[in-house]
Order: C-alpha cells, then sequence, then structure tokens
C-alpha cells in the first residue's frame, strides 16, 4: 500500500497509472464500445466494405477504416483485449516457470542445480527473437505460435532471480528452524521461501508487459503473429506498410492508417513503462533525492 | 585469463548441441516435404518432383540419431541446406547479407553509445531539475516506441514527405557500379568499399540510404542507454569516495570525469554488449520496414514463406555470434574493473 501511495504521488507515475486505468476499462467495456455482431467471434474486425484503399475517417467512422475497410476503432478496442491477454498469458507462464525452476535449483543445489544452469545458460545463448522466428517458421504463424516461444525463451532471468533470493533467504534463522522441527521440503519452500523472494520477481515480471506487448505486435507485423483481419495493433499496422507514402501530390493521406494504430501501441507501452520507471526508483533505496 | 577464455569457448559447442538438438527436435515433427529442404544442401529440392526418390536418395528414412549425426556432420562443414525463398545455399545468402547487417549495426552503435553515455550523465549530474526530467521523459517515450511504428513515421517524413531518405540499400544505379568488375570489394559494406574505391558518388547514395534505418535502430537504443548510464552514475554519485573527492575540494567537473565515471561505465559495458546483440536481432523489423536487404529481411521474409533451412541457419549463426559477444564482453569487463577476476 505504501508503494502504491507513492506512485499515486510521483507526477509521472500517476499519469502512467491513469493511463493503464484508460486502457483496462476500455478492454472491459469493449463489448459496450464496439458492439461486435451477433453470433460472430468479437476478435474479427468486421469489414465495411470490399475495397482495397482505405478509406479516411468520417462520422459513421470515427478513425477511418484501413486496407481492406476494416474497421480502425474497433480494431483499437478490441486490440487492447488482445494486447492485455497476450502480455499476462506470457508474463504468468514465464513467472511460474522461472519459479519452479529457479526454486528447484536454489533449494536441492548440488548437481541438480549444476544441470539446471547450464540450461539455463543454453537457452539465454538463444537469440530470442530469431528464436521465435524458429519456431514460427516450422509451426506456421499464428498468435499462439507466436506466445509459446516467447514464454519458452522468457523465463530464464525469473529462475535466475528467484534461485538468488532463495539462496539468500535459506540460510535465515526461519528456515533452518522449519527444517530442524522436520516441515517436508516442499512445504519449505511454497510456504517459507517463496513468499519470501516471489514478490520482487513478481512485480519485475508484470512491468515487462509492454515489452511483450511490443515483440508479439512486431511478429504480427512482419506476418508471423496475428492473422489478418484479427484486431491485434500490429496487425493493424501491417496494413499501414502499402498505404504509408500515400500517393502523389498528397503523401500524407493515409495518415489514419498509421498513427492511429500506432498511438494505442505507444500509449499502451508508455503507461507500463512510466509504473515501472518509477517503481524502479521506489524500490531502490540508494536513488533517494 | 587464457584458461577462462578456452573454457568459455569450449561453452560454445555445448551452447550449440543444445540449441542444435532443440532444432532437430522441432524439425522432426514436420512433413517429409520440409524436411527434404532442410537436410539436403541443393536444389533438388525445388523441383517439385519425385519425393520418394528424393528421400531414398539422401536417406531420410533413416532413425533419428543417424539423422541428427549426418546433420550436424553437414553443418561442420558449412552445409547449412538449401534457401528456397532466396534461391540459393543458405551460407550463401548469410554471407552475402551479413555485411549489410552489419553496416547497419555499426552505424546505429556510435551515436548511441555517444548521445546515451553523454545524456545519461548530464541528466544525473543534474538529478531531478528541469534538464533530467525532460531527457528522461523523452527517453522514456522512445523506449515505449515500437522500432515498427517508429520505423514507419520516419519512413513516411524522411522519404514521403521530405524525399531525403529513400529505402533499400542502394540505388539503381549504384547497384549496377557496385556489381562492375572495376568496384573491388573489400568488406561489403558499400559506405567503406565506395570510399576505398574513392567513389563519393557511390557513398553519397550509401549514406543517404542508410540514415533512416539507423537513425531508427539509434532511437530506441539511446534511451535505453542512457537510462542505465543515468541510474549507474546516480549510485556512484551517491558513494563515499566521491564525497571524499568533493571535500578535498575538487572541482565538480573533475570529480565527475576522474572519479565518478569510470566506475559508472563498468555497468554500462555489460549492457552495451546486450545492446549489440539486441541491435542484431532488432534489426529485423527495421529492415523489414526499410525494405534494406540484410541479414534481418532475409530471416523475415524466410519466416513468412515458411523457409526452415533459412531461418535455422540464421538462428545459428546468431548463436554463435551472440556467444562470442558475451566472451568479448567479460573480457572487456576484466579490463575495466580490476575487482573482477576471471575464473
Amino acid at each position: 500500500m505504501e508503494i502504491f501511495r507513492r506512485l499515486v504521488k510521483n507526477r509521472i507515475s500517476l499519469f502512467g497509472l491513469i493511463l493503464l486505468l484508460f486502457f483496462v476499462l476500455i478492454a472491459v467495456f469493449a463489448p459496450l464500445l464496439a458492439p461486435p455482431k451477433e453470433g460472430s467471434d468479437p476478435y474479427r474486425i468486421p469489414r465495411r466494405g470490399w475495397t482495397l484503399e482505405p478509406t479516411p475517417p468520417s462520422a459513421k467512422y470515427p478513425l477511418g477504416l484501413t486496407q481492406g475497410q476494416y474497421d480502425i476503432y474497433y480494431g483499437i478496442v478490441w486490440g487492447t483485449r488482445t494486447a492485455f491477454r497476450v502480455g499476462i498469458i506470457v508474463i504468468t507462464f514465464r513467472a511460474l516457470i522461472g519459479i519452479i525452476l529457479g526454486s528447484i535449483s536454489a533449494y536441492y543445489g548440488g548437481v541438480l542445480d549444476e544441470i539446471l544452469m547450464r540450461f539455463t545458460d543454453i537457452f539465454m545463448s538463444f537469440p530470442y527473437l530469431i528464436g521465435v522466428v524458429v519456431f514460427v517458421s516450422i509451426f506456421g504463424p499464428g498468435l499462439n505460435n507466436v506466445m509459446v516461444p516467447l514464454i519458452a525463451l522468457g523465463w530464464m532471468p525469473y529462475a535466475r532471480m528467484i534461485r538468488g533470493n532463495i539462496l539468500a533467504i535459506k540460510q535465515e534463522e526461519y528456515v533452518l528452524a522449519a527444517r530442524a522441527i522436520g516441515v517436508s521440503d516442499f512445504k519449505i519452500i511454497t510456504r517459507h521461501i517463496l513468499p519470501n523472494s516471489i514478490f520482487p520477481v513478481l512485480i519485475q515480471a508484470s512491468m515487462q508487459i509492454g515489452s511483450i506487448v511490443i515483440s508479439v505486435s512486431g511478429l504480427s507485423f512482419l506476418g508471423l503473429g496475428a492473422p489478418e483481419g484479427y484486431a491485434d495493433w500490429g496487425q493493424m499496422l501491417s496494413f499501414a506498410r502499402n498505404w504509408m507514402l500515400g500517393e502523389q501530390g498528397n503523401v500524407l493521406k493515409y495518415w489514419f492508417t498509421v498513427v492511429y494504430p500506432g498511438l494505442a501501441m505507444v500509449l499502451f507501452v508508455l503507461s507500463w513503462n512510466l509504473i515501472g520507471d518509477a517503481f524502479r526508483d521506489i524500490m531502490d533505496p540508494r536513488i533517494q533525492a | 585469463m587464457l584458461s577462462y577464455i578456452v573454457r568459455r569457448l569450449m561453452f560454445l559447442p555445448v551452447v550449440l548441441f543444445g540449441i542444435t538438438v532443440l532444432i532437430f527436435a522441432l524439425i522432426s515433427t514436420l512433413g517429409p516435404w520440409t524436411r527434404v529442404a532442410t537436410f539436403i544442401p541443393s536444389p533438388d529440392a525445388e523441383r517439385h518432383v519425385d519425393l520418394e526418390a528424393i528421400i531414398r536418395k539422401y536417406n531420410l528414412d533413416d532413425p533419428p540419431l543417424k539423422m541428427y549425426t549426418r546433420w550436424v556432420n553437414n553443418l561442420l562443414h558449412g552445409n547449412l541446406g538449401w534457401s528456397q525463398s532466396s534461391h540459393m545455399t543458405v551460407m550463401e545468402a548469410i554471407k552475402r547479407r551479413f555485411p549489410a547487417t552489419l553496416e547497419l549495426t555499426l552505424f546505429a552503435v556510435i551515436p548511441v553509445i555517444i548521445g546515451g553515455i553523454l545524456l545519461g550523465v548530464i541528466s544525473s549530474v543534474y538529478h531531478n531539475k528541469p534538464i533530467d526530467h525532460t531527457t528522461r521523459i523523452m527517453a522514456i517515450t522512445l523506449w515505449s516506441m515500437p522500432d515498427f511504428v517508429l520505423g514507419l513515421a520516419v519512413l513516411m517524413v524522411g522519404y514521403g514527405v521530405l524525399g531525403w531518405f529513400p529505402p533499400g540499400r542502394l540505388s539503381a544505379w549504384a547497384e549496377l557500379e557496385v556489381l562492375k568488375e572495376s568496384f573491388r570489394s573489400f568488406t561489403g559494406m558499400h559506405t567503406i568499399d565506395s570510399l576505398l574505391n574513392l567513389r563519393f558518388d557511390i557513398f553519397w547514395d550509401a549514406l543517404r540510404h542508410i540514415i533512416a534505418p539507423v537513425f531508427t535502430l539509434a532511437c530506441l537504443w539511446w534511451a535505453f542507454m542512457l537510462r542505465i548510464t543515468r541510474s549507474s552514475m546516480l549510485d556512484v554519485l551517491n558513494q563515499d569516495y566521491v564525497r571524499t573527492a568533493r571535500a578535498k575540494g575538487l572541482a565538480e567537473n573533475v570529480v565527475i570525469k576522474k572519479h565518478a565515471l569510470g566506475n559508472a561505465l563498468i555497468p554500462v559495458t555489460t549492457v552495451a554488449g546486450n545492446m549489440l546483440l539486441g541491435l542484431l536481432g532488432g534489426v529485423m523489423i527495421v529492415e523489414t520496414v526499410f525494405n534494406y536487404p540484410g541479414l534481418g529481411l532475409l530471416t523475415s521474409t524466410a519466416a513468412t514463406r515458411l523457409d526452415v533451412p533459412c531461418v535455422v541457419g540464421v538462428a545459428l549463426f546468431y548463436a554463435i555470434i551472440l556467444v562470442l559477444v558475451n566472451l568479448v564482453v567479460d573480457l572487456l569487463y576484466s579490463v575495466i574493473d580490476p575487482r573482477v577476476r576471471l575464473e
């Protein structure tokens, strides 16, 4: 609570919090803001026509229609849900794998620790984005096929952090005491060690949501992630690629295809980074003005 | 020190073994058709002739272990397979594209390091003053900017509106000039080669093409560099020895340059290594946006066409670079920070 109070007190992080709240509201009220057609998949952006050329904003479609007459406003609203979903799923699984492997490694030590840490090293020497591309080129594009390798190649820092934290806590008296009275290993890990070492890791993890959304959208932009017409910001921006140079004499004719989805992405990521930045200052007692 | 280097280099085969097993396991789940292309290094795979015959010819129905050893043996001999999306062997494709990416990365690293460190120091010296707030907000906004959004914006303004920075790597006429016999290729990097050939018109053309992608890459990493330098400097400026230096009556500017900066740059070195790797990976999107024919564009094109051998080849290539760069960073680290003993 103390942390939250300080986040609100700092003007920069307060702005971040408000921005984030705004996106949460959009995601929650998406069905009201942009009602999908009865019986159709809400994550498919409706098409308002069949011509290829984007249509500029009008009273009916306030943010305009991008290539193929996909509704930009609808895509941005439902794309917010996609962004949260992707970010939260990836982070949760990364943290989970990291916590499990890190705590096993630290608690048991010895050969098991050595093996698990070498394993971590190997995963870390794999170029992250390239690894995702390898996976996608083998199993084909798709949002799930992007998320799986992002999880598989992203848990290592958390495993290391948890391991470090546990190694420090393991020697604390209350853990030694618990072991002395014969508490089982599993119970010591889950009841005594994890609650005291997990918090900083979870915070760190949640601040990564912004950058994960960038990675996933980037892959969608390359055509490796969400399929055409899916409510995903990166996918919408890949449409913009064909139109951003406008036409002779009016180069900025299709500005709305880049600006609106781009703005949504930047603000979303910005909100996480603003909070994360303030958070780091709060957590680090050495940087006090 | 030497034994440390040897031990670290010995880790390289371990990493490559892990990666190849992982990739092999993934590929094993594929249908025979894609496998054909992955395991045989010739254009045979492109002629959609007799699949059965090809499978027999290259023993593709062997047990996995035998296939794996043969594949690795091929890799060790530089045989990375046939790339369907670029119509040449993967090795050849990497050889041709790598200089372009290296050129891009090198150009981007310079402004990032100089600008990032400079502004990071200024920001920390004026901690919580207006300059600090301004640079911080600028940095965090840039850092929140996805590379493809920034790239699209730069292309729209730099090429669409101003017409200064065209996409691609060279104009058509320069492309022809470079391919001529009289143009000697030293490094494969056009800006450097053209200077060595005293062809300033080509140099100018190459420069015009490279500025926009370099700017895009540099903006993102500049923000990153600034943040690291700033927090590291803040940390150091609060240390006792800095207070001692000030108490001795040294000028503030001497304190910062002589006492604080050297120590503050230690963590920055590690980050610089990561940055180089991030840049090499990050070029995939920037190269695609600017249609710049480097390794990144090669990979993303290959991936969208499900050209597995090409993507796998590039991945292995990157893995080797990654291990080597990390080694160099660790060595640099011990040179800069005498407290670090490599064992």
